[in-house]
């Protein structure tokens, strides 16, 4: 696996942008073509879902990780990996068992992990440094462990997207026709929870919570502008995510600009959708 | 059936003739919807249901779907969702698009295979569901105020599509209906609720003015021998109670009920 990554790395070298020659920006690059496929994949649901909400409770509960992790003496990224699912699991279950509104649970979680986050920095020195890394994320530090398990939750989340794909939209659509019609739909929101946690922790690594939430909804939402079907705006949302990724990556790194690689993959996809609105405003007007 | 505390339905012994279209009556609240999960597995009760005969195959027709306007998700997608395992990005197939073809022809909705699923007027978005429904071979189908919030026309069809495909199919129907006449007209079997069953049996026999008095709280009539005041002077006729209306005695308005002469045999 590994050899094949560098293989792809090296790949990515052939391209004819000086921005590449660093070992740094080829890992970066493959990360975001590994890591924006699958949060726009997952978008799609996430919209869907309506759980932008729910993305950002998990995001936030990434810092209470890595602070429970130092403080554990664990590896803090494995930590924060972990306490993700778990949040992400939290949040499913209060929202499904609950007779609270989903809006309600998971404001509560989030305030909870927050709160525990801080309080542990609060607490311990050192700690406050990781900080500006959660806020923004770092793409450009990422590693070759990291890529590989990107590459690993790729092959997952696709199985995931065959198998469970007609399911989702049909739960989506009514939940109680979908388990009148045979689907487990507490094994499949479990499932979902889970994966989109394990995805927002490595997008919080890679753009840093405060635009984590951006890389799922922004490509999803432009997709539904732009495609005339479901399928379509599954295919449209990757186009759009993937490209975003790629050109924000390299943009950010040219000297006229030097900004944020976070940020500048986030505004690509604003811009995307920016242009998904005249599109859509186009067709509107020639309907009549 | 208990939530917080409190009786939704207690001592309820009903039956559904097999083949035949069974509608659940009462007011809001009377536990019709409870009633109906029970049934799906959807509720915990402490009672029992039997299916008899052979078939096990339910289907379910919900009274509304969640789906944003914005959403571009076609009629033939949504038909193809529980006709293929193929995940919809990949395509709808072949034998899915002809299914999807067949199904709406049968609610009489073929026209509608393109649009998008958010931009249906209530009507056509009830004969889709009902499509959908249909598409899985059901021998139960399950229907909870599938026809709410349609207007007159749309739903008028909707239980004419219905019935025909019943006819048709030979599956058994349950549904909640609050339209009584045509409630009256279509079902083959009528359960009264309100908490617990006050009266059930044909229409004809068991929707009586006294029930229907006792279960909604109003006078209501739907059989014009029902009404005391016999001819136009009667208040609780509705629409029918114009003078010139009845005196005209037209074909398909006669008396009180203008379903009556169109019953099926």
């Amino acid at each position: 696996m590994t050899s094949l990554l560098a293989a792809a790395c090296d790949v990515l070298g052939l391209l004819p942008l000086d921005c590449l020659e660093p070992r740094f920006m080829r890992q970066a690059l493959l990360a975001l073509l590994l890591l924006t496929p699958m949060t726009s994949m997952l978008g799609v649901q996430v919209t869907l879902y309506r759980m932008a909400f729910f993305s950002d409770a998990v995001g936030h509960s990434a810092f209470a990780g890595v602070a429970l992790g130092l403080l554990l003496g664990a590896p803090p990224d494995a930590a924060m990996l972990v306490f993700g699912v778990l949040v992400g699991l939290a949040v499913m279950a209060v929202q499904r068992t609950s007779g609270l509104s989903a809006d309600t649970a998971i404001g509560i979680i989030f305030s909870a992990v927050v709160a525990f986050g801080l309080a542990v920095v609060s607490r311990a020195s050192g700690l406050g440094r990781q900080m500006g890394q959660f806020l923004y994320g770092d793409i450009l530090t990422v590693g070759d462990g990291e890529i590989a398990a990107l590459a690993c939750l790729l092959l997952l989340l696709l199985l995931f997207e065959i198998a469970g794909w007609n399911r989702l939209l049909a739960m989506a659509l009514s939940p109680v026709t979908a388990r009148v019609q045979g689907i487990h739909t507490a094994f499949w929101h479990y499932l979902f929870a889970g994966l989109l946690a394990l995805v927002v922790m490595f997008s919080v690594r890679a753009v840093g919570v405060l635009l984590m939430t951006a890389l799922l909804v922004v490509p999803a939402a432009t997709a539904r502008n732009l495609a005339r079907s479901a399928g379509g705006m599954f295919w449209w949302s990757l186009a759009v995510g993937v490209s975003s990724g790629a050109a924000g990556l390299l943009l950010s790194a040219q000297d006229w600009l030097a900004t944020a690689s976070g940020a500048t993959v986030v505004l690509v996809a604003c811009a995307w959708f920016a242009v998904s609105c005249c599109v859509r405003a186009r067709r509107g007007a020639r309907r009549g | 059936m208990e939530a917080a505390g409190r009786a939704i339905l207690e001592d309820v012994n009903a039956m559904a003739p097999a083949g035949g279209a069974t509608v659940l009556m009462g007011p809001n609240g009377a536990g019709k919807t409870t009633l109906l999960h029970c049934l799906l597995g959807e509720t915990a009760h402490g009672g029992r249901i039997v299916l008899e005969g052979g078939g096990r195959r339910i289907a379910h027709v919900p009274q509304q779907l969640v789906v944003e306007r914005g959403l571009p998700l076609s009629v033939r997608e949504f038909l193809a969702l529980g006709a293929q395992r193929r995940p919809l990005w990949l395509g709808v197939s072949a034998a899915a698009r002809r299914t999807g073809r067949r199904l709406l022809e049968a609610v009489d909705a073929a026209e509608l295979e393109q649009r998008r699923l958010g931009e249906l007027s209530g009507g056509e978005l009830r004969r889709v569901l009902l499509a959908e429904a249909l598409g899985h071979d059901p021998d139960l189908l399950v229907l909870d105020e599938a026809e709410a919030g349609v207007d007159v026309h749309g739903e008028r069809l909707f239980w004419e599509v219905l019935d025909a495909a019943r006819r048709e199919r030979g599956f058994t129907l349950i549904m909640v209906s609050h339209n009584l006449p045509l409630a009256a007209h279509y079902a083959t079997h009528v359960i009264c609720l309100d908490r617990r069953v006050l009266a059930e049996g044909a229409p004809r026999e068991t929707l009586t003015a006294p029930l229907l008095l006792t279960l909604f709280g109003v006078p209501i009539h739907l059989y014009p021998d029902q009404c005391g005041l016999a001819g136009p002077s009667c208040p609780q006729c509705g629409a029918l109670s114009t003078p010139d209306h009845i005196a005209a005695g037209a074909p398909g308005a006669p008396g009180c009920c203008p379903l009556r002469d169109r019953r099926h045999p």
